[in-house]
């Protein structure tokens, strides 16, 4: 199998698209502007999107290449264009004032989330100089922000968001893999991404002109 | 063979079809009605034709069915057939009396078969990637149909739904990422690594610490979809807001899609890993679900949300029978699998009609439903008994073999445990399905008699799938019919 060893040029890309991914999940989590939520989600897809490319590259993969320009001009511009025309401009959404948690207590309790990421996911885990070696518990990392992101904040924008972070950081440990990932998949997951989140644009619009606002803390009819 | 397996996926697009093209509730559910049958019919012959042969392949992994995923093809496509009869008058009386609009109807059957259709196919793909991508569909496809009435209840449900079951099966993908890197050591043909029997074939070799947190994850992921507690929390408000035969398909045929997928990595995993790790981890799961689900089972209410809770102890039995294990623990969680999704397919159904008669899912606004819809209050009664596993219904065999296995392995609190907890969903079930079917007529409001139906033939579309599943639990629960027990034994065989 190819692989990717840490020590390559490649493979150095890699991990710094990674550590770049992890941060922008962090300042995602540390905002509370939704403008900034989506622009750092863009952002993070675009990283992404370069990872996949460097990826291609060092494979010689063309579905990859394919990937990474789906990557960018989906996750990277359309869904954050689409966001913010569709939801924030047309909701009026500014600061986000639906949270559990302060800022902080957040960003501490992604930090420890972080460090348990690296915690399970110990190099030893993994069989040697397969994957660059700090791509999988930065993946998983940004998993866990990205569900954190979802509870701590309770607007519906909001989560949305959040479970794109996670999508991303699937998508992240997916790439290491990808030469021997089938393209179908790959797809498929990219199709996956793009149908739920059209889905969910029509559930948060429609909630919004049934709420005032459409944060799930008036999520309450349905209880018990 | 194989283009067997794609009449199966094909089936219920029929439906999707003819919706698409613009017609009307009762034709579009009639189109969906007949390729449910076409579906059923072909999983039939597929069960009984794969019988003695070896599984069918193809395609490079996607395409690979064995006798489990004959056996859950055939359960779904069983519960297909009955929710799309339900739905032919359940969506025409919608219709009829204006609570949902032409473009609402068609929307319902466009979603209905692509949700069945996506089922069918990921029972029935060996490649564990494209398992994640379709069961995700399915997601999509049915949270469509909990939002379809466009209500602040409904659309809040239906973003429940999607937001939480998302998530958890975006964690089972990372859970396949992880069986992945497992696999990376071994020299295995690159583009089988993700299949499912490749991976099982070798699962010995497999990293035991990797493996270990991609069952983990697949448990917690797929287990969203399955409605183990404390992932549940979607699902009762998912299938109370839900047109009453999409409740059923929720609730009959997607959560056993997800445990379809959990008895996949269960496999493998009890090769890699050893049998305790997996039994603890299913074990804590059903355990917590079953008592989650009595708990909130003795709360009056709702009575879909009811039927819900029921589905998440059911689910929680099953788990728990898994991790019990050995020949009567697998033998019972299969055909509980059967038994429930038949028994709650009936309740839905039946739950339907009484929504349209009274006009309300309270179960304190429905009272004496044997004096007025006979058919609909003895459904509601015996089926309530049969979900609870009363004699002489399917159920009951199945949860006794479940409790038998209990009693088989180490230490007998647990079976007992299981008992109470039976005893009391018993109780708490009962106490409101036996209120609303006896009792004493309602005085005010709607008193049900009216036939929400506009034609004979609608009601007969109500109540035919109710009947007949009825009639094929209490078959079940006195005779398993030779081809049936084989093909379970075959199942457990691949566990």
């Amino acid at each position: 199998m190819q692989s990717l060893s840490s020590a390559s040029v490649a493979g150095v890309l890699l991990d710094l698209s990674g550590v770049l991914i992890l941060l922008l999940a962090f300042a995602c989590l540390g905002s509370k502007l939704f403008n900034r939520y989506v622009a750092y989600y863009g952002a993070q897809s675009v990283v992404l999107s370069f990872a996949a490319g460097v990826a291609a590259y060092a494979f010689h993969s063309p579905e990859l290449w394919i990937l990474a320009v789906a990557t960018l001009a989906i996750k990277g511009i359309a869904i954050p264009v689409a966001a913010r025309r569709l939801l924030i401009r047309r909701l009026q959404l500014k600061r986000d004032a639906a949270m559990s948690t302060g800022l902080s207590t957040s960003l501490i309790a992604g930090g420890g989330l972080t460090a348990f990421a690296y915690l399970v996911t110990r190099p030893q885990l993994l069989p040697h100089g397969v994957v660059a070696a700090a791509v999988v518990p930065l993946s998983t990392a940004v998993i866990l922000l990205g569900a954190l992101a979802m509870v701590v904040r309770r607007h519906t924008v909001a989560q949305l968001i959040g479970w794109l972070i996670v999508e991303n950081g699937v998508f992240l440990g997916a790439i290491t893999l990808v030469a021997t990932f089938p393209f179908i998949v790959e797809a498929g997951i990219f199709l996956d991404v793009v149908a739920g989140v059209l889905i969910m644009l029509v559930f948060v619009s429609g909630l919004t002109r049934q709420l005032a606002s459409a944060s799930a803390t008036e999520l309450r009819e349905l209880q018990g | 063979m194989t283009v067997l397996a794609f009449v199966i996926i094909a089936g219920p697009l029929a439906g999707t079809i003819a919706a698409a093209s613009g017609a009307r509730a009762r034709p579009a559910g009639w189109a969906g009605t007949a390729g449910a049958c076409v579906a059923f019919a072909a999983a039939c012959w597929l069960l009984i034709g794969q019988l003695h042969r070896a599984p069918l392949q193809g395609f490079g992994g996607f395409l690979y069915v064995d006798s489990l995923s004959c056996f859950f093809v055939f359960t779904v496509a069983a519960v297909t057939l009955l929710a799309a009869v339900g739905s032919v008058g359940y969506l025409s009386a919608e219709e009829a009396a204006g609570r949902l609009t032409r473009f609402q109807v068609r929307l319902y059957f466009i979603f209905f078969g692509l949700f069945a259709s996506l089922m069918l196919a990921s029972l029935e793909t060996g490649n564990l990637g494209l398992l994640f991508v379709l069961i995700e569909a399915s997601t999509l496809a049915s949270a469509a149909l909990v939002g379809l009435e466009g209500k602040a209840s409904s659309l809040e449900a239906a973003w429940k739904y999607v937001i939480i079951s998302s998530l958890g099966v975006t964690i089972a993908l990372a859970g396949t990422l992880f069986l992945f890197y497992s696999a990376s050591a071994l020299h295995l043909a690159p583009d089988l690594r993700l299949t499912w029997p490749y991976l099982f074939a070798h699962a010995h070799a497999l990293a035991p610490d990797s493996l270990r947190l991609a069952f983990l994850l697949a448990v917690v992921g797929y287990g969203t979809k399955v409605g183990l507690a404390p992932m549940h929390t979607w699902l009762p408000d998912a299938h109370a807001e839900a047109p009453s035969p999409a409740s059923a398909m929720l609730s009959a045929a997607l959560l056993n899609t997800g445990m379809y997928a959990i008895i996949r990595f269960l496999a493998i995993a009890r090769v890699g890993l050893g049998d305790e790790f997996p039994r603890v981890v299913l074990l804590v799961f059903g355990f917590l679900s079953v008592t989650i689900g009595v708990l909130f089972m003795v709360r009056r209410g709702n009575f879909k949300r009811l039927f819900a809770y029921s589905s998440v102890e059911h689910m929680g039995i099953i788990a728990v029978a898994l991790g019990f294990g050995g020949v009567l623990g697998l033998y019972g969680a299969l055909l509980h699998t059967l038994n429930h999704a038949i028994a709650k397919a009936v309740l839905f159904l039946s739950s339907g009609d009484i929504a349209l008669r009274y006009r309300t899912r309270e179960a304190a606004g429905v009272r004496g439903l044997l004096t007025v819809v006979p058919l609909t209050g003895g459904a509601l009664l015996l089926g309530s008994f049969a979900v609870l596993g009363s004699p002489p219904f399917g159920l009951f065999l199945s949860e006794f073999t479940i409790v038998r296995a209990g009693f088989a392995g180490a230490s007998p609190a647990l079976p007992l445990l299981l008992l109470g907890l039976l005893a009391v969903a018993f109780i708490a079930f009962a106490r409101t399905t036996t209120g609303m079917s006896t009792g004493e007529l309602a005085t005010s409001g709607a008193d049900g008699r009216t036939s929400p139906y506009r034609s004979r033939a609608a009601g007969l579309t109500a109540a035919a799938p109710v009947v007949v599943g009825l009639v094929a639990l209490l078959v079940l629960g006195l005779w398993i019919p030779a081809g049936l027990n084989t093909v379970i034994l075959h199942s457990m065989a691949v566990l």
